[in-house]
């Protein structure tokens, strides 16, 4: 059978000339220090491993106290985790500490979810998979290279596709998990979802991947930003003297269940005081035996620092990044967690740093250094998770985001020094993590701005281009009712890849002077309904409510006879509002379930105004709770499909609808992304049936795409985005505050790609969607940048939590000082229009051909996906073949 | 009793499959044989409150759940097992 690409042959559609002769590499860099360098290349030898310490101690002393009160028998439970963390210390670190005795350790937390670890035989799996909690698993591909461990071998078990654990842990690991049947977060929220009317419309829903997954007992925290101001003020010891005074000003009084959170919160830091103090021990024992006298001071410096930490505030930048990375690890430990972002650190730490320099203890060469053992810490992170979620939605990574640039609390510009060294260091130690966002504000120094140019430019993907007065707008207008004004909603950043996350300005007193450093003031920013697949809700809307893949009934019959495209708008429109109608409801019961089995008590304690008020984050003790949201994935897709079937069948009646019915049955007459193992549009494979849907395929790619400068399908654009930013206020969260919508495919795209049929954009049955939510589909753009912002800007972008767009550009594009400069004021033109968000590839895609061919020459190659970064042979195929498929382009 | 790498104190974990040696700083196996320098970890197999009961289950002090090859380092009750 002839190979009948519908776009050619071609892997990658180019906007100007396509490229010739030898690939094109990415611009030199400075290399890094041979410490990091070291550490980066031990990190490339290592496999994602599981321990079991944490999960065994924490159950243990849980059912040791039966009976306790919850909050203070989650306290405990966190401690015995804790103090029993085997400490393990690198030869050449300057920042120690992990979530779990391995490089890249992690562990499950059984009390969240338990089902999806089991054996497939298992009963619980079974039920789990009937329910449809497990349906995205099937359809997620997982990078098959790197650190992931794929496939069991030796003494090693391969969970969810990616985890090793010893054989010899595996037996406990079970024994554990089979504890909490019943009693986790997940079980306990099915019990009572199922009470919701319609209940089972949810489980069609996950079944069919409309829905992708529950974010209560998966990742019930992060996308958010994390803030240090507490520890970094007072040390631990000082923390406890805060909770003690909280429990002697309310004994007895009403109100009384402070209490509980403030004893909760002392047991918890006993035991993240004695995890430190074993590090100390640890560091000790090493320079005991350590014989190079350099590598012995490093170990007694270390033993020296967390001895320190563990009772004190910090005393210098040095101390004070330790405890930063202290704190983000502690949460990360406390719950399953994606998207905690470390939000403004370079303002945060400038203080320490700014005092350290004057006084000659540190310099810019240290500086750098250290940030770039920082940026291998913040790689190493690993979330156990189930396949689907680990894979279909992370791609491996756990988007901890990082931002510079933004405004300070009296309305200047933001940047400084230290985070100039910050994105030198994200140049030299090119690694996903932690992604880095630039908040740009036209307040902002061009020397800045360039700096941020250099760093994207060499290929790592980051620093995304985020808009600072968006991201305010944004946030005064979901916010305000909770309080926040103007100065407040300058200390925003950005949670998890592309999260819009409100913020507080902190008093940090250092020798007496108050410096008014940002940080993070409300719980997880981005949980609720996620993700919903609008492509595949298109579909159930032409076939009256009907999964065709899978032949179930998802809806009820819409009742509308699609004789016109307002029908065909209204149907979509009351299958989208049905599904987040059930889905919000069943996630507030989720997250209910949550609050009440596994409340956090690190996250809360840092979280401004927890400890003021001695509630946790579950019973709305933060600042800010307007926080849960509906995400969509599949925009351009959906947009582009609109505007295919509003031209083709409604407005120049070239076929019916009953014609693309029957196209999108039969893929348009090619083979599926499944039957050929290629997930973009540009390399699949005709059947002998070709012939016969050759013409409305053709019309169908011929309509009117979105990302061209084209009125009719941004009319269609504008359409959906006002509604849909409009009808999340409806519905409510279980804090008693209005959703908001959210639009990041991370990497959704894929699994929700796989289950979908053709769509009527010309799109195959089972190929990747776009990506972001106002990246043109791959190969659509022809018309470069320019006409893609403008399209991209025919919706108020504040609306929204966030837009997301990705370009991919040639590096020879953007080479030397005059393609920075070309680059810079691309960037400033999007941004002036009102664009949320760009980020970029810079990479010649015959590179990814290759790697993708060969993937052991380039285990070190990052590329952006859709609001991280992350090494190329991390990434399952279906994010491959759409990040190659998108369109390159060759000039600006 | 035959020791691995994987009991030693000296054994640095880097993933599943490989550690480092603290003393020697090579990269080793979990399930390398031990050498001259070795030194018992805690363990709960080498606790006498550990009762072995199939293979890689036990419990500890007659009820808890146990598994032999879990850390005791931190663990307050551990108590090292005479050797004979």
């Amino acid at each position: 059978m002839e190979n009948k690409s519908p776009s050619g042959s071609e892997a990658t559609s180019y906007y100007g000339k396509k490229p010739s002769g030898t690939v094109e590499n990415r611009e030199q860099k400075s290399p890094a220090s041979p410490r990091a360098t070291a550490a980066k290349e031990l990190y490339f030898e290592t496999k994602s491993s599981v321990s079991i310490e944490f999960p065994y101690w924490y159950t243990r002393k849980w059912e040791e106290l039966e009976g306790e009160i919850p909050m203070v028998r989650r306290g405990e439970a966190l401690k015995a985790g804790f103090e029993h963390l085997t400490p393990v210390i690198y030869p050449g670190e300057l920042l120690v500490m992990g979530k779990a005795a391995y490089l890249r350790g992690s562990y499950p937390m059984p009390w969240l979810s338990e089902a999806f670890f089991m054996a497939a035989e298992d009963k619980l799996y079974q039920e789990a998979l009937e329910s449809g909690k497990l349906t995205a698993d099937t359809f997620t591909t997982l990078g098959k290279g790197g650190g992931n461990v794929t496939k069991s071998t030796g003494n090693v078990i391969s969970l969810a596709g990616k985890f090793g654990v010893r054989v010899e842990e595996l037996p406990v690991l079970l024994e554990v998990a089979k504890k909490w049947y019943g009693k986790s977060v997940d079980d306990v929220g099915h019990r009572y979802e199922q009470v919701v009317p319609g209940y089972s419309e949810k489980e069609a829903l996950m079944r069919s991947v409309i829905c992708m997954f529950d974010s209560g007992y998966t990742l019930p925290q992060g996308r958010e930003v994390i803030n240090f101001y507490y520890p970094l003020q007072y040390g631990i010891d000082g923390l406890i003297r805060i909770c003690e005074e909280g429990i002697s000003d309310t004994a007895g009084y009403p109100e009384m269940d402070r209490i509980y959170f403030y004893t909760g919160v002392i047991r918890m830091l006993e035991g993240i005081r004695s995890w430190i103090y074993n590090y100390s021990e640890e560091a000790d024992f090493l320079a005991s035996i350590e014989k190079d006298p350099k590598q012995k001071k490093e170990y007694l410096d270390i033993a020296n620092r967390l001895s320190w930490l563990s009772t004190n505030p910090p005393r210098n930048f040095h101390e004070a990044l330790q405890m930063v990375w202290i704190f983000h690890v502690a949460v990360l430990n406390e719950d399953a967690i994606s998207g905690l972002s470390p939000g403004r650190l370079g303002q945060v730490l400038y203080p320490y740093w700014k005092r350290d320099m004057e006084k000659g203890i540190i310099d810019e060469a240290q500086t750098l250094e250290l940030l770039e053992c920082m940026r291998i810490k913040f790689t190493e992170i690993d979330c156990f998770a189930s396949m689907g979620v680990v894979g279909g939605v992370l791609s491996g990574n756990t988007f901890n985001n990082l931002c510079v640039g933004g405004l300070k609390k009296d309305g200047t510009q933001a940047a400084n020094e230290l985070e100039m060294l910050i994105l030198e260091s994200g140049i030299t130690c090119d690694t996903p993590q932690p992604t880095l966002s630039l908040l740009y504000d036209e307040k902002l120094p061009e020397e800045f701005l360039l700096k941020g140019v250099s760093c994207t430019k060499i290929g790592t993907g980051y620093p995304a281009w985020v808009n600072n007065q968006v991201a305010m707008e944004f946030l005064l207008n979901n916010y305000g009712h909770e309080g926040m004004q103007v100065e407040e909603a300058r200390a925003w950043s950005i949670g998890g890849c592309l999260e819009t996350s409100p913020g507080s300005w902190m008093p940090l007193n250092l020798d007496g002077e108050i410096h008014w450093i940002p940080g993070g003031s409300a719980p997880a920013t981005s949980v609720g309904v996620h993700f919903l697949s609008l492509p595949k809700i298109l579909e159930v809307v032409l076939f009256d409510g009907m999964d065709m893949r899978s032949g179930e009934r998802i809806f009820p019959s819409h009742g509308f006879a699609l004789n016109s495209y307002d029908e065909l708008w209204q149907a979509f429109q009351t299958y989208f509002h049905r599904a987040v109608h059930v889905l919000t409801l069943t996630n507030n019961i989720q997250h209910d379930a949550w609050r009440k089995i596994s409340p956090s008590l690190v996250n809360s304690m840092l979280k401004p105004d927890c400890l003021d008020k001695g509630r946790d984050i579950g019973q709305m003790g933060s600042r800010y709770n307007t926080t849960f949201n509906v995400e969509s994935c599949g925009t351009a897709n959906l947009v582009n499909s609109l505007a295919s079937l509003k031209k083709n069948v409604y407005d120049q009646k070239n076929f019916s609808l009953k014609d693309y019915q029957a196209a999108i049955l039969a893929n348009f007459g090619y083979k599926t992304a499944q039957e050929t193992g290629s997930y973009s549009l540009l390399d699949q494979v005709a059947t002998e049936e070709y012939d016969k849907w050759k013409k409305i395929h053709k019309f169908s790619l011929d309509a009117p795409k979105f990302g061209n400068d084209d009125a009719y399908v941004d009319a269609v654009m504008a359409q959906w985005e006002n509604w849909f930013c409009s009808m999340t206020h409806e519905f409510r969260s279980l804090y008693d505050q209005p959703l908001y919508a959210c639009q990041i495919s991370v990497s959704t795209h894929g699994p929700m790609g796989a289950v979908t049929l053709a769509s009527a954009d010309g799109r195959l049955s089972g190929t990747t969607f776009s990506d972001g939510s106002v990246s043109a589909y791959p190969g659509t753009d022809r018309n470069g940048p320019y006409a893609l912002f403008e399209s991209a800007s025919c919706w108020n972008h504040s609306l929204s939590q966030n837009s997301q767009m990705n370009i991919k550009i040639h590096p020879s594009v953007v080479k030397g000082r005059e393609g920075s400069r070309k680059f810079l004021e691309l960037i400033r033109s999007y941004m002036r229009k009102g664009g949320f968000h760009v980020q970029f590839n810079i990479v010649d895609s015959r590179m990814l051909k290759q790697a993708q061919e060969d993937p052991d020459k380039f285990r070190s190659l990052l590329v952006r996906v859709a609001g991280f970064t992350q090494y190329w042979v991390e990434l399952g195929k279906q994010i491959q073949d759409e990040v190659i498929s998108r369109t390159e382009y060759e000039e600006l | 009793m035959e020791y691995k790498c994987k009991d030693c104190r000296f054994y640095l974990p880097v993933d599943v499959f490989r550690g480092l040696c603290k003393m020697e700083k090579t990269t080793i196996t979990p399930d390398n044989l031990s050498c001259k320098e070795f030194d018992r970890q805690p363990k709960c197999k080498f606790c006498t409150h550990y009762t072995a009961e199939k293979e890689f289950l036990g419990k500890c002090m007659g009820n808890k759940l146990a598994s032999p090859d879990l850390n005791a380092s931190k663990c307050v009750d551990f108590t090292w097992m005479q050797l004979n």
